[in-house]
């Protein structure tokens, strides 16, 4: 028995012509996943030069949305790709001199870091998405990191291959009257086919309307209120203070302070909101909050328009546990302490006795279970 | 040229910010390292030869005219059955959380694998009757 060649493979799936077809629309997915991904990792710093927009309100669940199901659908693709290319692992290097072995080794490199990454990046994130962490890496880091690996090593490939796509995008993909399994324009129509399957079977967690269809969506939509839950209460370990006689909100600026508990923050003016609830991990839904209007709060300690706010949750620990409320989101109309979902008391798991929500931010700065809100100087 | 030397330049010093990021702003690298090696050992070595070994043995044993519909139901069960297994195997379940994994992935699966295979069947047979038909304006 022997190694294998690249002239063994006499199937007409492999090589340049299905390659060049398919591997765009990888490069597009990527790409996609990589701008929604940019602009989720700005959306959660808590300093912005540029401050994020507030509006629309929907904008950071449209991105997210799309940055999980262009992911999804890219995963046909990428088989696919690699199918086609798939011989040329096994090439050996035509001559046996210094240079054509060093550029031969170079280029093949650059391949095994992009396939690398590429199948890291698709892995982990399906696996982050279904709450599925089998590594003891951080998520966010190395799947931020590995992500500007897999675009470079990208934007290198489409740099080497560029003359070859546009070479075989100019001929036609001909007619096969009786292939042996599938002709080119088989795999390519099936592949088109897997990568829209697979989008339409996932993508209820963000699309209401595809809910019914989605079998393998990671969430049904379902919830208390009607609306799904990140991290539950006793998760999260607050049960005990969230529910406690005594809480009170704490709005704080310099030296002024006010305490608000739940009967005085009901007594002050209530607005009703239609926000979403954007998870980083790519699920959404909306709901109807009622509650205090931030900036009618901070008006109360007298902070300026613009400042940022610290917000701190009853939580004991976790990453985000204290975020920062930056100006532009805290002077915004729609910005609630919501006290109600669904014209209901606010279950526990959504943050009773109350929590923030704002337009157009990741969910996981939407604060539970509110305990303090600090304006900063 | 200057186009795809940009490209390459543009490629080469975003992957090593990449590289950059990684080293510096993560602690457990062996781990990194064990997920990419791992993740493209698996596909180049079990996945492809396993796809492989299966096409080989579908072009021996199965009749022409279901050869290509058997070809396309796997590219697409295939490829969905693998990207979903977190939810197939709900390995992220948490007791306190009945609003995530709250499917019934399995029948989910199994509703799709059949809306596949009778895909498959029934352009099987319409092939077979297309074949047919041809040799029989040959043959008449």
């Amino acid at each position: 028995m022997r190694v294998p060649a690249p002239e063994d493979f006499t199937s007409r799936l492999h090589g340049p012509a299905l390659a060049a077809r398919v591997g765009p629309a990888l490069g597009v997915c990527f790409a996609i996943c990589f701008l929604t991904g940019l602009l989720s990792h700005y959306a959660q710093e808590p300093s912005q030069p540029i401050p994020f927009p507030t509006s629309p309100a929907w904008g950071y669940r449209l991105t997210q949305g799309l940055h999980v199901v262009t992911g999804t659908a890219a995963v046909p693709l990428l088989l696919v790709k690699l199918w086609t290319v798939y011989p040329r692992l096994l090439d050996r290097p035509g001559r046996l001199d210094v240079r054509h072995l060093l550029v031969t080794a170079l280029e093949r490199l650059s391949i095994l870091v992009l396939v690398a990454s590429a199948v890291f990046l698709l892995a982990t994130g399906l696996a982050n998405s279904a709450q599925w962490y089998p590594w003891s890496f951080s998520f966010r880091t190395s799947h931020y990191a590995v992500a500007w690996v897999a675009v470079g090593s990208l934007v290198l490939h489409v740099g080497v291959k560029l003359a070859v796509v546009r070479e075989e995008l100019r001929r036609p993909l001909e007619r096969e009257e009786r292939p042996s399994v599938l002709s080119r324009r088989g795999l390519l129509r099936s592949t088109w086919l897997a990568a829209g399957v697979a989008a339409l079977a996932t993508a209820g967690q963000s699309v209401p309307w595809l809910r019914d269809v989605s079998v393998l969506g990671v969430r049904s939509g379902g919830g208390p209120q009607d609306l799904p839950v990140n991290k539950s209460a006793a998760a999260a370990r607050v049960t005990p203070a969230a529910t406690a006689p005594g809480w009170a909100l704490t709005v704080t600026h310099g030296d002024r302070s006010v305490r608000l508990t739940r009967e005085e923050l009901l007594a002050l003016e209530q607005r009703t909101e239609e926000l979403p609830i954007a998870c980083v991990e790519g699920w959404s839904a909306s709901g109807t909050w009622t509650g205090v209007r931030v900036r009618d709060l901070l008006d109360r300690v007298g902070a300026p328009r613009g400042s940022d706010v610290v917000v701190r949750s009853l939580q004991e620990s976790g990453p985000f546990r204290t975020t920062v409320l930056q100006g532009g989101f805290a002077d915004d109309d729609r910005t609630l302490v919501a006290l109600a979902l669904g014209g209901e008391p606010l279950a526990l798991d959504h943050g009773y006795p109350a929590r923030l929500i704002a337009p157009n931010r990741p969910g996981v700065l939407q604060t539970k279970w509110l305990d303090r809100l600090e304006v900063q100087a | 040229m200057t186009a795809r030397l940009g490209l390459g330049a543009l490629g080469v010093a975003m992957a090593a910010y990449g590289v950059w990021l990684l080293v510096t702003r993560e602690s457990d690298l062996v781990d990194v390292a064990t997920w990419l090696v791992g993740g493209a050992v698996l596909h180049d070595g079990v996945l492809v030869p396993v796809v492989l070994l299966l096409g080989l043995v579908c072009s021996r044993w199965l009749p022409w005219a279901a050869r290509g519909p058997a070809a396309v139901g796997l590219v697409v069960l295939g490829s969905v059955t693998l990207l979903a297994v977190p939810v197939l195997g709900r390995f992220g379940a948490r007791e306190d959380n009945p609003t995530l994994l709250d499917r019934d992935y399995t029948s989910g699966w199994l509703v799709l694998a059949g809306l596949v295979a009778v895909g498959v069947v029934a352009a099987t047979l319409v092939r077979m009757r297309r074949v047919g038909r041809g040799s029989n304006t040959r043959s008449g």
